[in-house]
């Protein structure tokens, strides 16, 4: 890539951070807000408890959903990049191809950023026994529980966020190029698909199988495994999106 | 003269409707182009098209010498804010103004700057709280500060008050004195912007009707006023392009006069008065005749 080209891929990454307000101030206030909260509950919940239970309670909290939100939340920001920021980048100038190539650059880097931040978090966790309470919020089971090492949970953190940030994406650029008619048929395609799945494994039952291919690929395997469909997502966005064309 | 767009049997369709059909013409350098037209008779289309945010149907279209579509060193020289210009969620105004010299090499800040007071924009509200003519405003600021080679304007007064649309024509013109490109208007409210128009194209049903520099046009037609019978006898083996009367009076607009025709006119007792722009492309417009 060509100085001149890595500039115009860059401004765009600029122009889905000129605020950063949407996706970064306003998740990380959502999430200390909910940190606050889990805590005020779990701390009543476990100055109550008869001590024999403490053990066995705090690995109820495994199973907590309380950062599940955030990977919805950058779902929506990345729709939203794609819905909003495209006309005005294209009204900028910008061909299709510098702006998705930004985004898609944008949305590796707050994959990062907010990956570091929750690995980060959960380091802490751990290191002070659960907030000093035995509380799980950023190494519940989902994450690989508190067991897995830190770089894993980094790459679990990491390989989520890519993955709802590139379907968010995709859903996007379809609507974006056929709107409604367009997210509706693709809805029922990939609904189709789903069940056509669901129909193979029953009929070959292989359920079994598939419960023991999680079992043994673990949080870890799995979000690496969501790769796959992340990078389909990715080279679909852009198919669909080199020849949309920004409605008013 | 450099030509910087030049448009051949362009087509553009949305199913069965022809919002471009078969259009061609040329843009040249340093020259303030009106693109004049009835609401919905293709003129966001085919800006749209000239800066590859819509793909054509049919037809080729060459700027700065080459096919715009997805060519970051041509759309890079060019500068189209909708009227219908959607922003991010999130965004401001200050946000608009900071991002957009990132795209735009001639980028002016102080000039922005200036015209943010000359609007007296709020730079700390959201674009989705602004006014009509505050968004209006926003979208006549990127586009004159840009300095973009090609700018294009889309009915950019809409929601602005007297006083601002007479700004933005003083700050237009003075700015293009200094730094010369190629502007393209697109409005509705002709006689506004008559003066400040080089050359006039008419579109109307997504058909160019008129192709022409704007001097000529203002000569091209003249309206005559007397009594009927006179009139009639006038207008007698002439193209006329309107006719009104009451009672015995009659006035006609015609074709353009040459002294001659000056002269008999004025024989005739008939008074002899100019067409405005605006009346010329109202009458072009409505019976949709071909007066190039």
């Amino acid at each position: 890539m060509t100085t001149a080209a890595l500039g115009r891929t860059t401004r765009v990454v600029r122009l889905h951070l000129a605020n950063p307000r949407t996706t970064i101030v306003l998740p990380a206030l959502i999430l200390g807000a909910i940190f606050v909260l889990t805590y005020a509950i779990w701390w009543l919940v476990s100055t109550n408890l008869d001590p024999s239970d403490a053990a066995d309670a705090s690995n109820g909290t495994q199973y907590s959903g309380a950062p599940g939100w955030i990977f919805f939340y950058m779902l929506v920001v990345a729709v939203q990049a794609m819905n909003l920021t495209f006309p005005l980048a294209l009204g900028y100038g910008s061909t299709r191809r510098d702006f998705y190539l930004g985004s898609a650059l944008t949305f590796v880097l707050l994959s990062a950023g907010w990956a570091i931040a929750l690995t980060v978090l959960s380091a802490l966790e751990t290191l002070t026994g659960g907030w000093g309470i035995g509380m799980h919020m950023f190494t519940t089971i989902y994450f690989g529980g508190g067991e897995n090492e830190t770089w894993q949970r980094l790459v679990i953190f990491f390989c989520l966020m890519l993955f709802f940030f590139f379907t968010g994406a995709v859903f996007a650029t379809v609507f974006v190029r056929w709107k409604a008619t367009g997210l509706v048929a693709a809805f029922i395609a990939i609904g189709a698909l789903l069940v056509g799945v669901i129909a193979l494994v029953t009929y070959t039952r292989s359920w079994d199988a598939v419960g023991a291919f999680f079992l043994q690929a673990q949080a870890l395997g799995t979000a690496l495994w969501l790769l796959v469909p992340t990078a389909i997502a990715g080279v679909t966005g852009y198919l669909v999106l080199r020849h949309a064309t920004p409605r008013s | 003269m450099t030509v910087v767009a030049e448009v051949q049997g362009l087509t553009k369709q949305f199913g069965k409707v022809h919002a471009v059909d078969d259009v061609s013409f040329t843009l040249t350098e340093n020259r303030i182009y009106g693109l004049l037209g009835r609401n919905g008779a293709g003129k966001t289309t085919l800006m749209s098209l000239l800066t590859a945010q819509e793909f054509a149907t049919r037809g080729t279209i060459r700027v700065f010498g080459e096919n715009p579509v997805e060519n970051a060193g041509v759309l890079a020289r060019t500068a189209f804010i909708k009227e219908s210009q959607r922003y991010p969620e999130d965004f401001r105004v200050k946000h608009v103004l900071s991002s957009a010299p990132w795209f735009f090499a001639g980028w002016d800040a102080d000039f922005a700057a200036a015209l943010v007071d000359d609007f007296r924009l709020p730079l700390d509200r959201r674009i989705k709280k602004l006014s009509r003519g505050q968004l209006s405003a926003v979208g006549v600021i990127v586009g004159l500060a840009s300095r973009a080679p090609l700018t294009f304007f889309d009915e950019p007064y809409l929601g602005l008050d007297a006083v601002a649309r007479q700004l933005f024509y003083d700050r237009l013109l003075t700015d293009y004195a200094e730094h010369p490109r190629t502007i393209v208007l697109s409005t509705h409210l002709i006689d506004e912007v008559s003066n400040l128009l080089e050359h006039v194209l008419v579109i109307d049903e997504g058909r160019i009707l008129i192709d022409s520099d704007a001097d000529t046009l203002r000569g091209a037609a003249t309206t005559i006023a007397g009594t009927a019978s006179a009139v009639d006898a006038f207008t007698r083996g002439r193209e006329v392009l309107h006719r009104e009367s009451i009672g015995g009076l009659a006035s006609a607009t015609v074709g353009a006069l040459d002294a001659a025709g000056r002269r008999d006119a004025s024989a005739a007792g008939l008074e002899l008065a100019p067409v405005s722009l605006q009346q010329l492309i109202v009458r072009t417009t409505t019976s949709g005749e071909d007066l190039s």
